[in-house]
């Protein structure tokens, strides 16, 4: 019942390149547990939620570390990659500001100095910071596996509470994020029961970019964490911020549809009256935030 | 150190450990290195909150290779107790709380010892439980102790067998009866607070030795390493005398280490395999339900005043929810009841104050000691009566709060303090009665404040001792059996001994660690009483050592030894201005002329102090002549905001100001105030849960969130006064725990004078915040 | 494999160890090096009290295997300042009594010594956030911060 003292006992082995890392998934199925940061594979291991045979660590794959980026194909970030070194790029921070934002929202210095951005999705832990997003960003994740690479939407990966689209044998390589649209504005929002070092109770990635092809002008993102069993995207509130209304009241309706659309739980960390009020609450001022970017970009 | 500090007494000098702290040198209990021999010990705890445990197999657990010895019930059959001998060391016929210790495992490693653990089968049939204090005083609720009857008990612990009562104290003075019929506004609440725990930042560790001689060793963190030998030896049959127990440094206690809890366990398992160490560590899940809590309560407070706000009644039922074994709780409901009022003079009271069984973790000493606890009630009601009758809090709190002289509830005279002082300074530091802007249109802001009192609840005899020793190069070496915790005791202490001995405080060194073998006697190091009590004890041995060495001098001198004095180590004659330094003759003595003999030898002084005045109260009203040694007063004033679009909460500022009778360190008390409104602060918004069946829901760091950086206030005024405390050294009292009494209530004063709403249960939350306001929206 | 040989250089000096898999990094400083100034506190990566610097960036040891450490360089409270000396930092703590029980010390000082390190002008806020991850239930962090604030000033880490 109580977390055990010191992990469990287990092979390490440090791949050196990814056919290691098929192959022993293979051999051992659920035995095998892959290594990135360690952040949510320690807890696991002290909780007993897992106890795997051997622990393959990825983090020497070639290319697994590198933070790539070219003004045609935007963003490729390893799944290895650790938040602070997310956080830190000059890239990431003129470009993809959004996806700074929310991984250094994750935890402390200490664990975003280990945890990735990988594990962090693979982990598919409905909270996860970084996971809505990937979804705002439309993000691509790069699965390779025994049929080799395979790309595949942010929005189809998640599956459920620590469930994920990956087939076995599958581990995440790198995850794409394609160049946002010119103009763009983006905001977390992170709401937690202290103001910082805490899980996303609630959780809104909202971006907006001009598009002179909606009768606003506009196109909005909204991306959700930690009220659904995966974080999800707020459609209808997107809906509403295409039409042709006044802001404020646009901002407003959305963030009563995103209520809506989320479907959080009652768990010691609150109520699932609380989260959704403050689905509304977050999204509303992730709303204002990127409204008064796009602004400024005008 | 170049340093060279004379007269330190009242000077905020540097910390006389902080050097092996900020190196990281100094030794904790799990940084003691003892060698290959050492075994690892792991519990078996309970899964059930209430359950008779029908059997324990271990067969295959001793046949895991590397296991060395399990420990039962079955083998160590007496309980445990200070007050009240009520506790198994490990469960024998029942279990009554999750995480209860069913067994021990003795193996050579931690990780054998706890697969060991695993493969202990237990076969349980559970029982009723009862978790709510109320519920568990109804008749039919689930009995935890039917032989409460048969436990030894102190002689003013009044438990109720045949209940679940471990204690009930009665307050009665006055009249309460006809005196509402006088009372212009009468306020009434219900008010409950959860088990917290203390979450030091070091979990708990024990290592234990049993020789086969005999002799046995524990080393471990401990705020009272001689309390810890009295019940251990007496649990166990042990002769004090052959029973050590030395505590390094402690990495935070807070009342958690005052007593035993997992220690007694590890002696135990030692006792099996003797010629052994036996190391036994929580981990941080342990820690939390594992070790011991602060009791929740449920409290009904009814209070009225006259329409010239004048306190009239008291009348109030405390419910103790003292978790599975109520030792030390039953102490704290004892301090509750004599202390009820609050720091208020009100000539009628009528309080009725229980510890109950509940099938919790144990509740048991904590900061505060139950005043946390009472004054979360006692001040949020102030607040409504000054408002009902149109009275500011402040000025409602300084005509009503207990002055120097007057009579309180227990009928004892108020010693000196100046609670009027602390409130004053307090206000102004927040700019109190004026109305400031909210930081922004969403957010709220609010002032509030709280005052409190306490008194070190002890038996009545707690005693302090303390040796002072040279060395030959004139630096003193000084023993006593208090702890430093990190609220720096060693450091008061020798700044006391050196002002008494006339030499620099930096050639004074305080012995560590407190080894029972070497250490004098001292009772515990809780209550706040240690730069009191063991102050007095040192300054009295520091005295005694100067006595010999004046004496010596002046025979050397041939003079009288009231004409001599010591000064920065030097001894001098006021009359003939002759000199002669201590280094040297503090252990070699003085020559008589032409060295036709020798005067003195090595100088050793002692001293003691213990309070002879404390009385017993009457069983039936609480009153006596002297209840408690003296009270501690304070005052906390609080600016906060609160976010109406989340109910987050941000404290501005803590104004927080305490009677201190001397500070012999301005600085560390002050450090204490800065830590202890913080602590406060987030005890507000902590708690244990559990779930229907009483198992644990958050016993952890993720789930249980203590004040980070970043939660901190935005600005803490800490400040004090001085009423010297007639017995106290330099007039000093204690101020440790008292630092963290009022805040929660006054936060609770502070968000009602923002949003006009109040919150009578603990834990406040951003959730509930955010709830009550949407309910008094809709409303 | 179950058994790893590795190299790791701790506060300057290079050590070759044997360590299982499954040991982590705060096990191999206090149990293998007797580095016992690094800190136990909770095993989860929530109270920073096992904070170290792998290649000058603080981590939590809790959360790191041993093995994981082969070819890096570990700094811990013990490698901030020569024997009988003190750092900037520590002295600063000295001065603004940051220290009362002494066990989150060794943690907050590696936090703080790596965050001068990188930003050697923090704001106040900047402080408060680079401390999140270390936890003290003593000082209310008052101290702590204040001391920081002064060691930046001072222009050292």
């Amino acid at each position: 019942m109580f977390a055990r003292p010191g992990l469990p006992s287990f092979d390490y082995v440090r791949a050196r390149e990814p056919g290691q890392v098929i192959e022993l998934l293979q051999k051992h199925g659920e035995k095998a547990k892959l290594l990135m940061g360690g952040t949510d594979l320690f807890p696991g291991l002290r909780d007993g939620a897992f106890h795997p045979r051997v622990v393959v660590d990825v983090k020497q794959l070639p290319g697994i570390r590198d933070i790539l980026f070219s003004l045609s194909d935007g963003l490729i970030v390893g799944a290895a990659v650790t938040m602070n070194a997310l956080v830190a790029h000059p890239d990431v921070q003129s470009h993809f500001p959004l996806l700074a934002e929310a991984a250094g929202a994750v935890a402390s210095y200490q664990i975003r100095n280990r945890a990735t951005l990988g594990g962090n999705l693979c982990n598919a832990s409905p909270c996860a910071d970084t996971a809505p997003a990937t979804l705002v960003l439309e993000a691509q994740f790069i699965l390779y596996g025994p049929d080799g690479e395979r790309s595949m939407p942010a929005g189809e990966f998640f599956l459920g509470p620590g469930r994920t689209a990956l087939r076995p044998g599958e581990f995440m390589t790198a995850i794409r994020f394609p160049l946002p649209p010119a103009g763009v504005a983006a905001s977390y929002q992170k709401l937690g029961r202290c103001k910082a070092g805490d899980l996303a109770l609630v959780g809104v990635a909202a971006l907006g970019n001009p598009d002179p092809s909606t009768p606003s002008g506009y196109q909005f993102r909204i991306g959700l964490g930690s009220v659904a069993p995966t974080p999800i995207r707020a459609w209808a509130a997107e809906e509403v911020l295409t039409c042709s209304i006044p802001p404020e009241a646009a901002f407003s309706l959305a963030a009563e549809k995103a209520r809506s659309a989320a479907n959080p739980i009652t768990d010691v960390r609150g109520t699932a009256d609380y989260q959704l009020a403050m689905v509304r609450s977050l999204t509303l001022r992730a709303l204002r935030q990127v409204g008064a970017g796009l602004k400024e970009g005008n | 150190m170049a340093e060279f500090t004379s007269d330190p007494v009242g000077k905020s000098v540097p910390r006389i450990d902080i050097y092996e702290k900020v190196t990281g040198s100094a030794t904790f209990a799990d940084d003691m290195q003892f060698g290959p021999g050492l075994y690892y010990g792991r519990l078996v705890r309970s899964p059930h909150a209430h359950a008779l445990i029908r059997h324990i197999d271990a067969t295959r657990a001793l046949q895991l290779p590397g296991v060395k010895a399990i420990v039962t019930g079955a083998d160590v059959p007496k309980n445990i107790g200070l007050y009240l001998i009520d506790r198994p060391i490990f469960a024998r016929e029942r279990a009554r709380y999750v995480g209860e210790p069913v067994a021990g495992v003795v193996a050579i490693s931690e990780e054998i010892s706890h697969q060991a653990a695993q493969l202990i089968q237990v076969e349980y049939e559970e029982l009723p439980a009862v978790f709510d204090p109320v519920e568990a005083t109804r008749p039919g609720a689930p009995l935890l102790h039917p032989d409460l009857g048969a436990y030894k008990v102190a002689n003013f612990i009044f438990p109720e067998p045949g209940s679940n009562i471990s204690e009930h104290f009665k307050l009665r003075r006055g009249n309460v009866d006809t005196a509402w019929a006088q009372c212009a506004a009468i306020v009434e609440g219900t008010f409950r607070l959860p088990q917290i725990q203390h979450v030091p930042i070091e979990p708990h560790v024990a290592v234990s030795l049993w020789e086969a001689s005999g002799q046995v060793t524990l080393w471990t963190c401990s705020q009272s390493p001689f309390a810890q030998r009295d019940l251990i030896a007496q649990s166990l049959d042990i002769p004090h005398g052959n029973l050590r127990v030395v505590s390094p440094y402690v990495g935070g206690g807070f009342g958690g280490k005052a007593g035993v809890s997992m220690e007694v366990c590890a002696v135990s398992m030692a006792r099996a395999v003797k010629g052994h160490p036996v190391k036994l560590r929580m981990t941080r899940e342990e820690e939390f339900i594992g070790t011991t809590v602060r009791q929740s309560l449920v409290a009904h407070t009814k209070i009225g005043c006259d329409s010239a706000g004048n306190l009239l009644a008291m009348e109030t039922q405390y419910y103790f929810g003292g978790g599975a074994y109520n030792d030390y709780g039953v102490n704290i409901a004892r301090a509750a009841g004599y202390s009820c009022t609050g720091p208020y003079l009100i000539p009628n009271v009528k309080g009725d104050s229980y510890c109950v069984y509940t099938n919790q973790p144990i509740g048991s000493a904590m900061r505060g000691f139950g005043m946390p606890e009472i004054h979360w009630g006692i001040e949020q009601i102030m607040d409504q009566l000054a408002e009902e009758i149109g009275m500011d809090p402040a000025d409602f709190r300084r005509r009503n709060c207990v002055k120097s002289g007057q009579s309180i509830l227990t009928g004892m005279q108020m010693p000196p303090i100046d609670l009027v002082a602390c409130i004053d300074k307090a206000t102004e530091a927040i700019d109190w009665g004026k109305r400031e802007l909210a930081s922004a249109p969403h957010k709220r802001r609010g002032k509030g404040i709280a005052v409190m009192w306490k008194a070190p609840a002890m038996p009545p005899n707690p005693g302090s001792a303390a040796i002072v020793r040279f060395n030959e190069d004139a630096t003193v070496n000084v023993s006593i059996g208090a702890q430093d915790l990190g609220q720096g005791a060693f450091t008061v202490v020798a700044q006391m001994a050196a002002q008494a001995l006339g030499v620099p405080y930096e050639w004074v060194r305080v012995s560590v660690p407190v080894d029972t073998k070497y250490s004098p006697y001292e009772w515990q190091t809780v209550a706040s009483r240690i730069t009191w009590s063991t102050g007095n004890a040192v300054k009295a041995a520091a005295e005694d050592a100067r006595r010999q060495i004046l004496e010596i001098v002046a025979g050397h001198w041939g003079e009288n030894p009231q004409d001599l004095e010591i000064k920065d180590g030097v001894v001098f004659s006021y009359r003939t201005e002759e000199e002669l330094p201590l280094k040297g003759m503090v252990i070699y003595g003085l020559p008589n002329e032409n060295f036709e003999g020798w005067k003195g030898g090595p100088i050793v002084g002692q001293g003691r102090f213990m309070p002879t005045y404390v009385t017993n109260l009457d069983f039936e009203t609480g009153q006596g002549t002297r209840a408690v040694v003296h009270y501690t007063v304070g005052a906390q004033a609080i600016d906060l905001e609160v976010d109406t679009e989340t109910g987050e909460v941000t404290v501005l500022r803590i104004a927080s100001v305490y009677d201190v009778g001397k500070a012999i360190n301005p600085d560390l008390i002050l450090t204490q105030i800065e830590g202890g409104a913080v602590h406060g602060m987030s005890s507000a918004f902590e708690a244990l849960h559990y779930d229907r069946q009483g198992r644990p829901l958050n016993p952890n760091l993720v789930d249980y969130r203590i004040a980070a950086a970043t939660d901190i206030p935005l600005e803490i005024h800490g400040d004090f006064v001085e009423t010297p405390l007639e017995d106290g050294p330099w007039g000093a009292r204690g101020v440790g725990e008292h630092v963290m009494v009022p805040t929660a209530p006054a936060m609770a004063n502070a968000i009602y004078d923002a949003l006009g709403i109040r919150f009578s249960d603990l834990p406040l939350s951003a959730e509930k915040v955010f709830r009550a306001l949407q309910e008094k929206q809709e409303g | 494999m179950t058994h790893h040989t590795i190299t790791v250089t701790i506060n300057g000096a290079r050590e070759r160890l044997d360590v299982p898999s499954n040991m982590t990094l705060l096990q191999m400083l206090r149990d293998k090096l007797a580095l016992t100034g690094t800190k136990n506190g909770c095993e989860a990566g929530e109270c920073g009290a096992c904070t170290v610097l792998v290649n000058g960036e603080p981590v939590n040891s809790c959360m790191m295997l041993a093995v994981e450490a082969d070819g890096c360089e570990i700094l811990t409270v013990e490698g901030l300042a020569p024997e009988g000396r003190l750092s900037p930092l520590q002295q600063a703590f000295v001065e603004h009594n940051a220290v009362q029980c002494g066990f989150c010390t060794p943690g907050m000082l590696m936090s703080a010594h790596a965050l001068l390190q990188r930003n050697p002008r923090p704001t106040e806020e900047q402080i408060k956030q680079a401390l999140v991850g270390n936890l003290c239930r003593c000082t209310g962090y008052v101290r702590i911060i204040r001391a920081v604030q002064a060691a930046a000033e001072e222009g050292g880490a």
